[in-house]
């Protein structure tokens, strides 16, 4: 089950005056992968707050046609509960629900198993790497089958293998789990290789800037990456973060 | 040969010293109302154990009582700090006074207040009251200390209080604690021998009283017999604290070997 959203003029101001985003309005269907594009600051990381629930909007509203839906967030740090191992920080989402330990911890394997870390589930997190850390983040963001997974640039800290590694594999659980996602960042080429579409954002206060799409059709492999569309694209939002920054 | 020579240096070294000791009280003919030589304090280790092991007992009881008042009570408030600014705002300036307070003037009053017959429970809220600040200090400021971004994550589940609590505060709260834990350990026995001094009454029969009674018979040998027990004490009570932090913590906040 995937749920679209509207984003009905969405406007945020700090509590201490600062105008964080203007007005944004947007609409995401169901079941598609859209990118949040801009440079840092521009309020990228404020919407998708604002769509998680987890600050109010100053002016307008998130709607949600078909119902709220189950969200799933990965944050640009892995997160993790140090003192807790891969599998229970998996299960996390399911062990808050009420979900009977036997079935949340099952279903917590499944999840690290989908993202090759079946062999290092009794882990804590001080002995996995990094990119390690992040695909334990990202099974606990999809063990309770969310409807929609947000990321905040989730793969930013990474170096540019365990990146590209990632995006192919988030690609593939997309493509295997019909979820909406929202993914943040500031890599164009991430952005280009990862969404359907792409939301610009700029300014201060952020504002829509343009809303581009990605026809290239999945599941796009290494290849796509140094297509001769893939550098169109890119080249037409960097032509576009141009003009915003001047 | 490093860690043999690291036992075996302050073992050598204490062993010279007491020898050192010895020799010095012959050869200077120090009388013994002044420093007596070691041989007398393990004499009066070996004649007066009962009353010295009773009066320790009594000390000991007293400073883990408060200890473990300290620890809950100290929680709990850390605990209503956390979730409610309105309370710490209007209670911490409070604790704080009371923290800064020399614990010794506080004593004559609260001796008072419950009567010399029962110095005891005097000699125990002196001790909380040590005891009691480094916890809350070291838990309120675990408590602030959680990642907020696993704190949004636990509000995007949607999870109780409770849960909440359980799950994310106390761990993560949790080496703070333990260290406010350790200090207050010591505190606790600190806060006891002050208040014994301070209520200076048989009643309380702890090892502070053993000191001032032997003190004022010139019984120098007791007095340090009584002082090396409440030494001997105070490295316990840190060893065994010291020990439990390590048994809770050691696995996920020990060494930081990671996998490249």
């Amino acid at each position: 089950m995937t749920h679209e959203l509207q984003l009905d003029r969405l406007g945020k101001t700090f509590q201490n005056g600062t105008p964080a985003l203007d007005e944004i309005s947007a609409h995401i269907g169901a079941g598609s992968f859209v990118a949040l594009l801009g440079p840092s600051g521009c309020g990228k990381s404020t919407v998708l707050r604002l769509i998680a629930g987890l600050d109010e909007p100053t002016r307008g509203r998130v709607l949600w046609p078909s119902g709220r839906a189950a969200l799933g967030f990965v944050f640009q740090d892995p997160t993790l509960m140090a003192w807790a191992s891969a599998t229970r920080n998996v299960s996390l989402p399911l062990d808050l629900a009420g979900r009977p330990a036997p079935e949340a911890r099952a279903r917590a394997l499944t999840a690290l198993e989908k993202l090759g870390l079946g062999a290092f589930a009794e882990s804590l997190p001080r002995e996995l790497s990094g990119g390690m850390r992040m695909r334990v983040s990202i099974a606990r963001a999809l063990v309770a089958s969310p409807d929609v997974l947000l990321m905040d640039e989730p793969f930013a800290a990474l170096d540019e293998f365990t990146r590209s590694r990632l995006n192919e594999d988030l690609l593939r659980l997309w493509a295997e789990r019909g979820f909406t996602g929202i993914f943040v960042t500031h890599s164009v080429f991430e952005a280009v290789y990862l969404a359907q579409r792409i939301l610009i954002l700029g300014g201060r206060p952020g504002r829509l800037v343009a809303d581009l799409t990605n026809p290239a059709p999945y599941p796009r492999g290494r290849d796509y990456r140094t297509s001769a569309g893939f550098n169109a694209l890119a080249r037409e939002i960097l032509d576009v973060l141009e003009g915003v920054s001047g | 040969m490093m860690r043999a020579l690291r036992v075996i240096l302050p073992i050598g070294l204490f062993a010279a010293l007491i020898w050192f000791w010895g020799w010095a009280v012959e050869h200077w003919r120090i009388p013994p109302f002044i420093l007596p030589p070691p041989r007398a304090i393990l004499e009066v280790f070996v004649n007066d154990a009962q009353s010295l092991l009773g009066s320790a007992w009594t000390t000991f009881g007293i400073t883990a009582t408060a200890f473990v008042l300290a620890v809950v009570s100290g929680t709990a408030l850390a605990t209503l700090f956390a979730s409610s600014r309105l309370a710490e705002a209007m209670l911490s300036p409070y604790a704080v006074t009371l923290q800064v307070t020399p614990i010794i003037s506080i004593a004559p009053l609260v001796i008072v207040w419950v009567g010399l017959d029962q110095a005891w429970l005097a000699v125990l809220i002196l001790a909380w009251i040590s005891a009691f600040f480094p916890v809350l200090a070291s838990a309120t400021a675990g408590l602030k200390a959680v990642d907020p971004n696993l704190r949004d994550l636990f509000r995007l589940y949607r999870a109780s209080f409770p849960q909440t609590f359980r799950r994310l505060l106390v761990p993560s709260a949790l080496p703070y604690l333990l260290a406010g834990i350790k200090t207050a350990g010591g505190l606790a026995l600190i806060g006891a021998v002050v208040a014994e001094f301070a209520a200076a009454s048989g009643n309380t029969n702890g090892l502070a009283w053993r000191i001032l009674e032997a003190g004022n018979r010139l019984q120098i040998a007791k007095m340090f017999a009584a002082l090396i027990l409440l030494a001997l004490m105070g490295i316990l009570i840190y060893a065994v604290l010291s020990f439990i932090e390590w048994l809770l913590l050691h696995r996920w906040h020990g060494d930081t070997r990671s996998r490249a």
